[in-house]
């Protein structure tokens, strides 16, 4: 009773920090990590229910998601304040072209394996 | 090359050959003039050794010269008799297959003739104990055999040596006048009468233990084994079996041929530089036989086809059309490499018929796979949605980042 009342505690402590204290564009990147994530769970299911046969076609479906979240995980400590003294000399411009220029990439070569 | 004499006495079997076309040159074993190569090449196509006692043959014939003759592809027929000489015996080694000691014979208390009430050495051998191979007896062969001669036994180690003729269970080989003290060298069905082998190049070899088997005598003999209850027969079966031999021997019966071999894809008509993998394939090889010295269109329905890369990939039996055209079609396996397309016929009494003939099968070009799979739709949409998403994414934090740059300002 004590264990799961403070496993509560620490997740409604630790939810009320992250809508508070977060910035709002640090909450848009989560969120689309969350979507990303989502995607993959969804591919990696439906890949284990019907098999690998068109074995390119997942690989590249479920590389492309990872690959995403990779790429947004980093803007997301780049672009993040907090962290600013680690990435002195990158700005968060610089920080979200290089993940557009990383992301456009990816997606050609995803597009290219896809089959 | 036999004994002068022995013209006469084998009249029948050698006017045979004669009739079939064959020119003969009789010589004595021990001609000093013997030879079977002159300028490096051989003289004669067969070879007929009806010497049995012969010690040492004359000239340059000795046995390793008729070992050469036979991995050059020469055929030999070789009759003995109870006085084997050392030559003969060597010979039989070379080719897998053991005499007995001179002086000994093939004794059967059993199954000898009526007319042998002495030593039992004459013996008549059932028919059903000749090999079932009709290209090698001719046809099923009805009348029983005599035989009077020298026991042999096939070297287990050499898998070439067939067993034409063997002698009943009843069978031993021992000399005839001696008590028996040790085990024989021969014993039952193992006691060859008559041994066959096929070279791996296609060389005959025929041995017999038994000179008289050909003989005009034996031909013509009316025949009654001493076991009770066996019928007499006009004639010995001998005749029928020793000319099938020589047909055999002297590659008049049972020879195979490979005529064209042709491969394509199905539906074309000449084979591509390279197969794909998965292609339908037409395979066909066209096969001969010899039949009265003319080359008619082979009757066999189990020859197969191998597509062969270290192993068989896949193995079917041809099918064959009347023209002696056997041909297969069938999928290539999902595996590239370079392949055989292997037909090895390998029957009893006929000759090994060997046919490859290598091709290569490619994987997939990038243009020949499958697009739009059904099932891989979900991993489409999902590479899109993630797309779409990081275009959204995109404006979404651009926008935002401008508003709360303006808020800061």
């Amino acid at each position: 009773m004590d264990a799961f009342s403070n496993i509560k505690n620490i997740l409604v402590k630790f939810y009320d920090e992250y809508t508070q204290s977060t910035a709002k564009k640090l909450k848009i990147v989560d969120a689309y990590l969350f979507y990303i994530m989502l995607t993959g769970i969804i591919q990696f299911v439906y890949c284990c229910l019907v098999g690998t046969f068109p074995f390119n076609s997942f690989l590249s479906g479920f590389i492309s998601c990872v690959g995403s979240f990779v790429l947004g995980v980093c803007l997301r400590v780049q672009s993040n304040p907090a962290n600013m003294s680690d990435f002195k000399g990158i700005s968060p411009e610089r920080a979200f072209a290089d993940f557009i220029f990383a992301s456009v990439i990816l997606h050609l070569v995803v597009m290219n394996f896809i089959g | 090359m036999p004994h002068r004499a022995t013209t006469q006495t084998h009249s029948i079997f050698f006017n045979s050959l004669k009739e079939r076309g064959f020119d003969l040159v009789f010589r004595s074993a021990d001609d000093s003039s013997l030879s079977l190569v002159k300028y490096g090449e051989f003289l004669y196509q067969h070879l007929v050794i009806f010497a049995p006692s012969v010690e040492e043959f004359g000239g340059s014939l000795n046995v390793r010269a008729i070992t050469d003759f036979i991995d050059g592809g020469g055929n030999v027929l070789v009759a003995t008799s109870s006085a084997i000489g050392d030559p003969i015996r060597e010979l039989g080694s070379e080719c897998g297959v053991e005499f007995d000691e001179e002086k000994t014979s093939v004794i059967d208390h059993i199954n000898h003739d009526v007319s042998d009430l002495d030593q039992h050495t004459l013996i008549v051998a059932d028919p059903s104990n000749s090999i079932k191979a009709n290209t090698i007896t001719g046809h099923p062969v009805i009348n029983p055999l005599l035989f009077q001669g020298v026991g042999m036994t096939a070297d287990p180690d050499n898998p070439l040596v067939m067993d034409v003729l063997t002698a009943s269970s009843t069978a031993y080989s021992y000399y005839p006048d001696v008590k028996i003290s040790e085990y024989p060298h021969a014993v039952g069905k193992s006691t060859l009468l008559i041994a066959g082998l096929q070279a791996r190049n296609n060389a005959r070899v025929v041995f017999s233990g038994s000179l008289d088997f050909f003989s005009d005598e034996y031909f013509n003999r009316p025949v009654q084994s001493a076991r009770a209850g066996s019928k007499q027969y006009s004639k010995a079966g001998n005749q029928d079996i020793a000319i099938a031999l020589s047909e055999w021997v002297f590659k008049e019966n049972g020879v195979l041929r490979v005529g064209e071999v042709e491969h394509h894809r199905a539906g074309e008509a000449s084979p591509p530089a390279a197969y794909t993998i998965e292609e339908d394939v037409v395979y066909s090889i066209r096969i001969e036989e010899l039949v009265n010295g003319k080359w008619e269109p082979f009757q066999g329905t189990d020859v197969q086809l191998e597509f062969f890369r270290i192993d068989p990939f896949v193995r079917i039996t041809l099918n064959k059309s009347n023209d002696g055209l056997f041909v297969a079609k069938f999928k290539l396996p999902d595996v590239y490499g370079v392949f055989q397309f292997k037909v090895e016929y390998n029957r009893v009494g006929y000759t090994y018929l060997h046919s490859k003939t290598q091709v290569s099968v490619r994987p997939k070009e990038h243009t020949q796979y499958e697009r739009f799979i059904p099932s891989a739709y979900p991993y489409y949409a999902s590479a899109f949605s993630m797309m779409i998403g990081l275009f959204i994414f995109s404006l979404v934090f651009l926008h935002h980042r401008d508003e709360g740059k303006s808020k800061a300002d």
